[in-house]
């Protein structure tokens, strides 16, 4: 069995699986307040897919699209019909989280779209991301945001770029003063753990409870 | 309590539409490849779902799988299964037009009344007890334009009206009406209802609560048992919306329904709502509304009028929307290839500079097995604007080593290269901006006749202009004579020029170096911003008596010794070893991005591998060599440095200022008369010395001699 300080970094496609189930068992459970992640299994693919997750996010951003067109003669409003002036834009969020083959690691794909469904370019997603909220470039050393096709679904979606998770996953478990942990334990806080750091470049949180619960 | 005409109008919430992206790709693609120009109505499935938050309502969605599948499409996605409790199944019809102009011209009211009519049948043939989701039958058209990847959509949620209006006589919350008792029995029924996988997406149902406070969720066709005294009955409904005032607006047609159906004058209706999956009576509501019917409903055959096209912000005009950027190939093309760049730069190479490599043009001189694979390897780094220059047309042994054509490019005598290779291009990367120049480059040392002066000249002019238009030239010609101009020409101007030569078994890529004369007044207006900038602070660096490098010619002169490595360079011979183009090519364009991120650029030193210079081999890309010569026979490299030679037949001081004096009438005297441009340099008083030693030497060097001279 290998130890821990050969550890390269990286979680096998089962570990993933286990890890994820048990992800959002605990979520479900300590975490009712937020929308549930469920499995999706995926038979004609080798990927496996991704729990998910919608969020909203409230903001009160100018509306999308201007529509040009000519408008119509007759009355289509009745007087049963409620007509409202307010109208708040609000910003959805989908998270799906795949694992990567190539690389080993889960990995966080995000899509935002508005209520009728218009997706939400990088530029308009990354001013509400709170990475992005000082001047610095989004890019940092660990996030690194890029649109790729779903592995899934075959649609352009954006991802927390793969290449630097398995070195973070080292410095979280290693870096620490906390002594050596067994392996094992390490696989089990995987998806926590991993999910605790790229979760906050999206904005996600884990709640103590989650973190705190070690059954 | 309730008065005739005591209530106000009874006011819904109109439906609101979302509609996922994955719905406007599959129409797509069902146009492209199914449909064509049939535009037939479509039939298809909306999704909603109680409201699920106090703050937002939820909309009527549609998602990919809205659409019937389209057989080409490799069905990732398990099939739809009724009875998800998040996505109840609503039905449609999509009127999907081939033109603006036809979407504009739909009759709408003509459209609305037929779906409006759908439902009145349904209300009385029955089919609403069995399937009371058509109750809230939608309808939406809509435009694809496939070009611009532009979709224009109108929805329309048909409501039978009542006339008069249904007044309201009451409206509370569902936890204020119920007693606690009932409140809690009501909460678990609808609970165990909406988990059942069988019942969860029945959005029409009846809610009775018994003098027991024991409260039960049946089915609409259960009515006639339900009408025992002291149960209270309610008409609920999934309600998407979460306006404490008002419901929405499925009630219309349930109200319709149940009028129509079972003649009822007054409604008590619940506005089933949840919170994060869960009923939640606070949100819900409960009603009375009071109906009167008009005489015109008893008449089955008469549809009553319908409103419910979908405002966009309050206007009536149809929405929008632009998926182009995730749509569109070559947009999707073009961020991929930025991606894998920028990659590049994130990961191994911080101070990779992205944007001069976008805005830097290239003019490659030959389109054969160097151009094409210059070109190639130019793309990968991002280059975008690429000329290519060539006089030849595709024959039928080029597609096996010049990697941008095919067999196609060779019928019928060949397409000219420059085309066939733009063309190329642009299909590897549609955003490239290419462009293929047909034309033969003047030669010294192969004289014209006088009638084809002027068209020699022509070529020249138009060489020097394409010179002057481009920042990095790349001489990839199959002969020497064919590059002595370009030299000179970007010897005048300072442009950063690139050599690569084939010999059969051998290669030399090299940078020549700056001209001999550093200031050009043209050259800040032809140099990308970040050169010319550079290129203000080195004017004095090589006026100090630095010697400056040399040019492909300049070293020729040099070497009369080096023999050997001579004879195998550029004999115009064709014939080379396969693996040798692609090799020269790349180590052509890596030398041209490391001269590129050289803070010295054209003016940069020569570095050899290996040497001990701490500062300059610091450079993320690594050292800038001069000159790499490279032997296959011994899958060798080396790195060679030639400085320039004040003889040099292309770029001494003499020569470059010969033409600056005299231009076009210059260049066809070197064309015209072989040994003019030795005579110039002198060079032919240094062949005459050097001869005379010759006869102490074997013969062998002595063939290699004569070599030398030639031109």
């Amino acid at each position: 069995m290998m130890d821990v300080f050969n550890w390269d970094g990286t979680v096998s496609a089962k570990d993933f699986r286990i890890g994820a189930l048990s992800f959002a068992q605990k979520w479900e459970s300590l975490n009712s307040a937020f929308p549930p992640w469920s499995w999706v299994p995926c038979p004609k693919h080798p990927w496996l897919a991704s729990p998910e997750v919608d969020i909203d996010q409230n903001s009160q951003t100018d509306p999308g699209e201007e529509e040009t067109s000519c408008s119509e003669k007759e009355d289509d409003i009745d007087d049963a019909t409620l007509v409202q002036s307010n109208h708040h834009e609000l910003h959805y969020c989908d998270f799906h989280i795949v694992y990567s083959y190539t690389f080993r690691v889960p990995v966080l794909y995000l899509r935002a779209y508005c209520s009728d469904g218009r997706p939400l370019l990088l530029d308009e997603i990354e001013k509400e991301l709170p990475a992005c909220s000082s001047k610095e470039s989004p890019e940092t050393k660990w996030a690194f945001i890029t649109q790729e096709e779903h592995p899934y679904l075959k649609r352009p979606w954006y991802k927390l770029h793969p290449c630097g998770t398995s070195e973070f996953m080292k410095l979280l478990f290693l870096g620490g003063d906390t002594g050596q942990p067994k392996l094992e334990v390490v696989l089990e806080l995987y998806l926590l753990s991993w999910f605790s750091a790229v979760g906050q470049v999206v904005g996600l949180r884990i709640p103590c409870k989650m973190l705190n619960d070690r059954r | 309590m309730a008065k005739e005409g005591s209530g106000s109008i009874l006011q819904f919430a109109p439906f609101q539409s979302s509609v996922d992206e994955g719905f406007w790709h599959r129409l797509s693609s069902l146009k492209l490849n199914k449909f064509g120009i049939d535009d037939s109505p479509i039939p298809i499935s909306g999704f909603f779902a109680p409201c699920s938050h106090p703050q937002v309502s939820n909309y009527l969605t549609l998602l990919a799988e809205s659409l019937p599948s389209d057989s080409n499409e490799e069905s990732s996605i398990p099939a739809f299964n009724r009875g998800n409790r998040n996505r109840c199944s609503v039905p449609g019809i999509l009127y999907n037009t081939n033109t603006m102009e036809s979407f504009h011209g739909l009759d709408k009211q003509g459209l609305l009344k037929a779906e409006a009519k759908k439902i009145w049948e349904d209300i009385h043939s029955g089919k609403v007890l069995e399937d009371s989701a058509v109750l809230s039958r939608f309808l939406l058209i809509s435009f694809a334009d496939l070009k611009k990847w532009s979709f224009h959509y109108w929805f329309a949620f048909p409501a039978l009206i009542l006339d008069p209006p249904a007044t309201l006589v009451d409206l509370r919350p569902a936890s204020q009406w119920f007693t606690l008792e009932e409140a809690e029995s009501v909460s678990t029924a609808c609970n165990e209802w909406r988990n059942s996988s069988v019942t969860a997406d029945v959005p029409f149902i009846l809610v009775s609560v018994g003098s027991d406070s024991r409260a039960a969720v049946r089915h609409l066709k259960d009515w006639e048992t339900c009408q025992d005294d002291g149960q209270k009955l309610l008409f609920a409904f999934y309600d998407p919306c979460h306006l404490p005032n008002n419901p929405g607006w499925a009630l219309r047609n349930f109200l319709a329904f149940i009028c129509a159906r079972w003649n009822l004058k007054t409604v008590h209706f619940l506005c089933y709502r949840e919170n994060r999956g869960f009923a939640d009576l606070s949100l819900s509501l409960v009603g009375e509304a009071l109906i009167t019917i008009s005489q015109g409903w008893r008449e089955h055959q008469c549809v009553p009028n319908a409103v419910g096209w979908e405002l966009n912000k309050g206007r009536k005009v149809p929405r929008c929307i632009n998926l182009a950027k995730s749509m569109d190939p070559t947009r999707l093309a073009i961020s991929a290839a930025d991606l894998n760049l920028k990659l590049m730069r994130w990961r191994a190479l911080p101070s990779l500079n992205l944007d001069i490599l976008f805005s830097i043009k290239c003019l490659l001189l030959g389109a054969g097995t160097l151009g094409c694979q210059v070109a190639r390897m130019l793309m990968a780094w991002g280059v975008r604007k690429i000329t290519l220059v060539d006089n030849g047309r595709v024959a039928m042994s080029n597609p096996l080593r010049q990697s941008l054509y095919t067999l196609d490019d060779c019928l019928s005598g060949g397409d000219f290269k420059a085309t066939a290779a733009v063309r190329s291009l642009q299909r590897i990367f549609p955003a490239v901006v290419a462009e293929g120049v047909v034309m033969a480059i003047p030669m010294p040392g192969h004289p014209v006749s006088s009638q084809e002066e002027n068209s020699v000249l022509e070529d020249c002019r138009r060489l020097n202009d394409l010179i002057g238009s481009h920042d990095v030239i790349f001489l990839l010609t199959d002969t020497r004579e064919s590059r002595w101009l370009p030299t000179l020409l970007c010897a005048n101007t300072n442009k950063i020029t690139i050599t690569a030569a084939l010999g059969f078994d051998s290669f030399l890529v090299m940078r020549h170096g700056p001209g001999p004369f550093n200031s050009t007044p043209d050259l800040k207006v032809e140099m990308p911003n970040s050169l010319s900038a550079v290129m203000d602070n080195l004017a004095l660096t090589n006026t100090d008596g630095k010697q400056r490098l040399g040019c492909y010619f300049c070293n020729d002169v040099v070497a009369p010794t080096d023999s050997t490595s001579n004879r195998t360079l550029d004999q115009q011979c064709t014939v080379t070893r396969p693996g040798l183009a692609p090799i020269a090519s790349a180590l052509a364009v890596e030398l041209l991005v490391g001269i590129l991120h050289h803070p010295y650029g054209i003016f940069a030193e020569a570095e050899i591998a290996n040497s001990n210079n701490g500062g300059s081999s610091e450079l993320p890309l690594g050292i800038l060599p001069h000159q790499i010569r490279g032997s296959l026979p011994h899958f060798q490299q080396m790195t060679l440095v030639g400085h320039s030679s004040n003889s040099c037949t292309a770029c001494c001081c003499t020569v470059v200022s010969e033409y600056r004096k005299r231009g076009m009438q210059f260049i066809l005297q070197a064309i015209n008369h072989p040994t003019f441009l030795e005579d110039l340099t002198g060079l032919t008083e240094l062949m005459r010395s050097a001869n005379t030693f010759q006869l102490d030497w074997d013969d062998e060097i002595e063939d290699a001699d004569d070599e030398c001279i030639e031109l």
